[in-house]
């Protein structure tokens, strides 16, 4: 057979360059890496990430192999596994004997559910020493008070536009106002542009729009209440509804939004924002990692500009509250949690988030300390705006129970496409509804 | 219709097994006791394994997810909230799921009106000997072997608004036919059914092309010889001989429609609003993405129930005839 | 009808000059067909093809447009690459594998199952077909619970017999009345000659059989080859990915470099092409030249 040989000398390799990339000190990251972990006994831990392509696949090998480098008795053996694989196989993976070391979490009610498989561990007084560097946004990876999961980066929701388009339809400054945002969309569709574009067929940019309404409607105890009770009937929440199908009516976004999908292929809603179609769309920071490979165009980074979800008169929120969430990672009880937490203080130490943000294009880092190594002017703004939050709103569908979070994308989704009302997507997470 | 001594024979519940031997050939008639312990080692070597594999491999883990039905779970952590019925009444309450199933139907019986008729006059083109007859049938059969995933990401991007399959209405005339295919909720099923109509011909020309072999072609000379046009002879010899072959594509065929999933979620995901949605789509929003397994396993569990319905209702009244190749005879 | 003719399974020749009348393929007509089935068929194909030799950007930029410069870049990367071979193995063996047992243990049972009579007969077809009801997707998790058990986790094998056993149903769906068609004098003949019923099984029986067996054969296969959530849910290390999973580097967690996946998968549908034009050269023949003589 053809390929019979080939991929065991290719395999073999493969795995030789591994083994003496791993156990040599080739990294030249400066990160506060903590002293060798007390115990000397080898310890092996798989590691289940996301970073399937490059370019974080490579950095996260790095920084194994620096971690290995300080702490020569802990090996890290990294198993990259595309992001959307992870909803099929964490389940499975927690129902088995071995489930990895150490997996890849998204906090908030998602990492809630998982923790009654009873098999995430504990890390509140492993990582009590040093947590504090994250600020507030490790409160998002806890359960019930304490840390079963730590983030590597945070992310923030706002507009992104094409400063070009902008320019082109006669728009100096972005709006601050709901209202100057429907006038700038006229603008934009006088100019031929789609004003904004979403990608309705991916479900949750719709529910960006919807939750960042609440956001401004809502105080930030109603909001924070509300969604701990898994509860929506508070009067401002429908209010965000009437202002959404107000706003909607507009039409401000691309004919056959409801089957766009958000950042795959040319039709994507991040493509047509890349290839100059439309002139914004309300993503999170993640935008600057997508569109460079939706265009030709090498000058479209510099060709974005971001601002806040603008200001909705007479909300009760505080304005300068922003729709986040981050990726993270969490350790399974069988795992050596010492070292399990040291690897991931690793991962949040200075070095390796300027790595994380410079390199891999990860979005903000959660250690606030390495935004200063962001150089993109649109991502400088995002971070501003999330650093000078009065306080993060975690995406819904994250922030609810899994069960309520889906429910609530997908009530909404159908909402967009002309079906339900306000009444659905209240109701929608009730454990009954939606069915 | 038992035709052959073999069928008959098959039909009556008896072996297929030699007449008696003719008079004064010498055959050692082991004792009826001896042929039937015979017998059962046959059988037991022959479905043994089968079953083995099989029940091991499916029935089994089949059972078990047909036991997490009756739990609320959310696929983490032990089995321990017994809710009985409930996830039952849920699902056939749930008027998504009547929706779904109704998407289900349609689809089934599309494929048996529409795609039945093209994959039978495509197998008896590419019966005959042309020139290129092998190109022909592989170019036919290739879209079978793209995998689910890749040809709905494929047909996504076909399908954009302005992309190539608008283009190409636009280019030959059509262009009043183009319409939003994904975005269209009174579209979109059909936009999903035409996809997979022309990934699933493949499968039916080769299933009718092997049923095709077993008709020899004297048959029609014979009907030549008589006068028959080529149509009457196709439709008076060939269709009727082809005709269990044809059911057989008829149950894999509702079978598969009942369980359509890859194709719809990776273009559609069921949507939007839930205008494209099937049994199975419906069954991973709520089962896995909402991590209610229990309730996803009910879902499974009653799409098994409606599909066996309709299987032990196929086998009655369609299949039963089929005791017969209905082939030798006619030759005789 | 007589005794087992010597010359089985050829083809007689051809009597007289008998031929039939003009079919209306000869007519522009039938061309007509064929050339639209070809360019309905084939065109999508085509543009994956193609595309292959674009870059992702381009086709987001211009999704109806021929690549602007031919890159061949992702075909070469996809050649060179070693995770792409090494999914090829995993997936022709895994195919060759699920294959076989399925095809001959299907056939097994089809035999029993269509020219034996017993108690419990349909009852045991009833559940095959009971098989081919229930969606894999629920069965993954016990499944996967089960092939740890028996530690066929990670294993190429704890996808290979999964995939055998969901391929019985169908195979022995289309088997069977295949082999109930063929005639009990074939049979009488064989036991006159002193053959057991084994041996008429796998002399006689399965070579008259062979464009069903060809058929199975291959829908086994393909299905094998295509098959996704079963060896996800089975492998964790990425040597052992087969070629749909393989797919899944080319995604990463928020972009698809549509490009390099079609390219990907144009190369990967080749060794499922070569085995159908292959066994489809074997299709023709079977039951045809017994009767005759």
């Amino acid at each position: 057979m053809r390929g019979s040989r080939r991929p065991v000398i290719v395999a073999v390799a493969v795995a030789t360059a591994v083994a003496i990339a791993a156990c040599s000190s080739s990294s030249s990251t400066s990160g506060t890496s903590s002293s060798s972990s007390s115990s000397s006994v080898k310890v092996t831990l798989t590691w289940w990430n996301n970073g399937n392509t490059q370019p974080l696949l490579g950095v996260w090998q790095s920084v194994a192999a620096a971690f290995h480098a300080t702490h020569p008795n802990v090996t890290i053996t990294v198993v990259p596994i595309q992001s959307d694989l992870f909803t099929t196989k964490m389940p499975i993976a927690l129902k088995s004997d071995n489930p990895p070391d150490i997996f890849q979490q998204w906090g908030g009610g998602q990492e809630a559910t998982q923790y009654t498989s009873g098999k995430l561990a504990n890390l509140s007084s492993l990582s009590s020493g040093w947590i504090s560097e994250l600020g507030p946004a490790a409160a998002g990876w806890q359960v019930n008070g304490a840390q079963y999961g730590i983030p590597y980066d945070q992310h923030v929701v706002g507009f992104w536009y094409r400063k070009d388009l902008f320019a082109k339809a006669g728009i100096t400054t972005p709006p601050a106002t709901i209202a100057q945002l429907e006038s700038d969309d006229a603008k934009l569709k006088a100019a031929g542009f789609t004003p904004i574009a979403l990608g309705g067929g991916s479900r949750w940019p719709d529910a960006f729009f919807w939750e960042y309404f609440a956001v401004r409607l809502c105080s930030e105890s109603v909001l924070q209440s509300s969604i701990k009770a898994v509860n929506m009937t508070a009067p401002c929440f429908s209010q965000a509804t009437t202002d959404l199908t107000a706003f909607m009516g507009t039409n401000p976004f691309q004919g056959g939004f409801n089957a766009t999908q958000a950042q795959t292929g040319a039709g994507s809603s991040a493509g047509l924002l890349a290839n100059g179609k439309a002139a914004m769309e309300l993503q999170g920071d993640w935008e600057t990692s997508v569109v460079p490979a939706l265009t030709s165009s090498t000058t479209i980074l510099s060709d974005l500009g971001w601002f806040p979800f603008p200001q909705v008169p007479g909300g009760a929120g505080n304005p300068t509250a922003v729709l986040s969430g981050g990726d993270g990672f969490s350790c399974t009880t069988g795992a050596s949690e010492p070292a399990c937490d040291e690897f991931l203080q690793y991962i949040d130490s200075t070095g390796v988030q300027e790595e994380l943000v410079s390199k891999a294009n990860v979005g903000l880092p959660a250690n606030s300390a390495a935004e200063a190594v962001l150089t993109n002017p649109a991502l400088q703004a995002a971070a501003k705006a999330h650093a000078g939050a009065a306080y993060d709103a975690e995406y819904f569908d994250i922030a609810f129970p899994t069960t309520a979070g889906q429910a609530l994308d997908n009530a909404l989704a159908d909402f967009f496409a002309g079906k339900g009302s306000n009444s659905t997507i209240i109701n929608s997470v009730s454990s009954s509804s939606g069915h | 219709m038992a035709r052959t001594q073999s069928a008959r024979a098959a039909a009556a519940g008896r072996d297929i097994v030699s007449r008696p031997a003719a008079a004064g050939v010498p055959k050692s008639r082991a004792p009826r006791s001896r042929r039937r312990l015979r017998k059962a080692v046959e059988l037991t070597v022959l479905i043994g394994p089968p079953v083995v594999l099989f029940v091991g491999f499916v029935i089994v883990p089949m059972i078990f997810a047909a036991w997490y039905s009756l739990y609320n779970w959310s696929g983490f952590g032990p089995l321990n909230d017994f809710i009985g019925g409930r996830n039952y009444t849920g699902v056939l309450s749930g008027p998504v799921f009547h929706q779904a199933l109704e998407h289900n139907v349609i689809i089934a019986v599309l494929s048996v009106v529409i795609q039945l008729p093209i994959s039978i006059g495509l197998a008896l083109l590419l019966n005959r000997r042309v020139r290129g007859r092998t190109f022909l049938r592989l170019a036919v059969f290739a879209p079978f072997v793209l995998s689910e995933a890749t040809t709905a990401v494929m047909w996504y991007e076909l399908l954009q608004p302005g992309g190539p399959v608008d283009a190409v209405l636009k280019g030959v005339g059509l262009g009043g036919l183009v319409h939003y295919w994904l975005a269209s909720t009174s579209l979109v099923l059909y936009t999903v059914f035409v996809v997979a109509t022309w990934k699933y011909i493949g499968f039916g020309i080769v299933l009718l092309l092997a049923g095709l072999q077993g008709i020899p072609p004297e048959l029609r000379e014979a009907a030549a010889i008589d006068g028959a046009t080529p149509w009457q002879a196709t439709r008076a010899i060939t269709l009727p001989l082809l005709a269990p072959t044809i059911r057989i594509w008829i149950f894999l065929s509702v079978i598969g429609s009942l369980q359509l999933f890859d194709l719809v979620w990776i273009m559609t995901l069921g949507g939007p609003a839930n205008a494209s949605t099937t049994m199975l789509t419906y069954q991973y929003i709520n089962g896995v993405q909402r991590t209610q397994f229990g309730y996803g396993a009910t879902v499974s569990v009653v799409l098994f129930a409606i599909s066996l319905v309709f299987a032990l209702a196929y086998q009655r009244y369609a299949l039963r005839r089929d005791t017969a190749g209905a082939l030798t005879r006619a030759v005789m | 009808m007589t005794a087992l003719p010597a010359r089985l399974g050829r083809p007689s020749p051809r009597r007289g000059a008998v031929r039939e009348r003009r079919t209306w393929l000869s007519v522009p007509a039938g061309y007509l067909v064929i050339l639209l089935v070809l360019a309905i068929t084939l065109a999508p194909m085509l543009y994956m093809i193609v595309g292959g030799f674009s870059t992702t950007a381009q086709l987001n930029a211009n999704p109806n447009a021929l690549p602007h410069p031919w890159v061949w870049g992702n075909y070469a990367a996809i050649i060179t690459s070693s995770i792409f071979w090494q999914a090829v193995y995993n997936s022709l063996l895994i195919a060759v594998v699920a294959t076989g047992l399925a095809v001959a243990l299907g056939s097994m049972a089809a035999f029993a199952l269509s020219r034996y009579a017993f108690r419990g007969r349909e009852a045991v077809y009833l559940l095959f077909v009971a098989g081919l009801l229930f969606p894999l997707n629920t069965a993954a998790l016990p499944l996967f619970l089960l092939l740890q058990q028996v530690g066929l986790n990670d294993n190429r094998f704890g996808v290979a017999l999964p995939e055998a056993a969901f391929s019985l149903p169908v195979t022995i769906v289309i088997l069977r009345p295949f082999m109930r068609a063929i005639p009990g004098e074939l049979e009488d003949a064989a036991i006159v000659d002193g053959a057991t019923r084994l041996r008429f099984f796998l002399r006689i029986l399965l070579p008259l059989s062979r464009p069903a067996l060809i058929t199975v054969g291959i829908l086994a296969f393909v299905t094998s080859w295509n098959a996704y959530l079963l060896p996800l849910v089975v492998f964790s290390s990425q040597d052992h990915y087969t070629l749909p999973l393989a797919v899944a580097s080319f995604q990463s967690t928020y972009t698809q470099d549509t490009a390099r996946v079609y390219a990907f998968t144009a190369v990967s549908m080749i060794p499922a092409l070569a085995i159908f034009i292959f066994a489809q050269r074997k299709l023709v023949g079977g039951l045809v030249g017994a009767i005759r003589g």
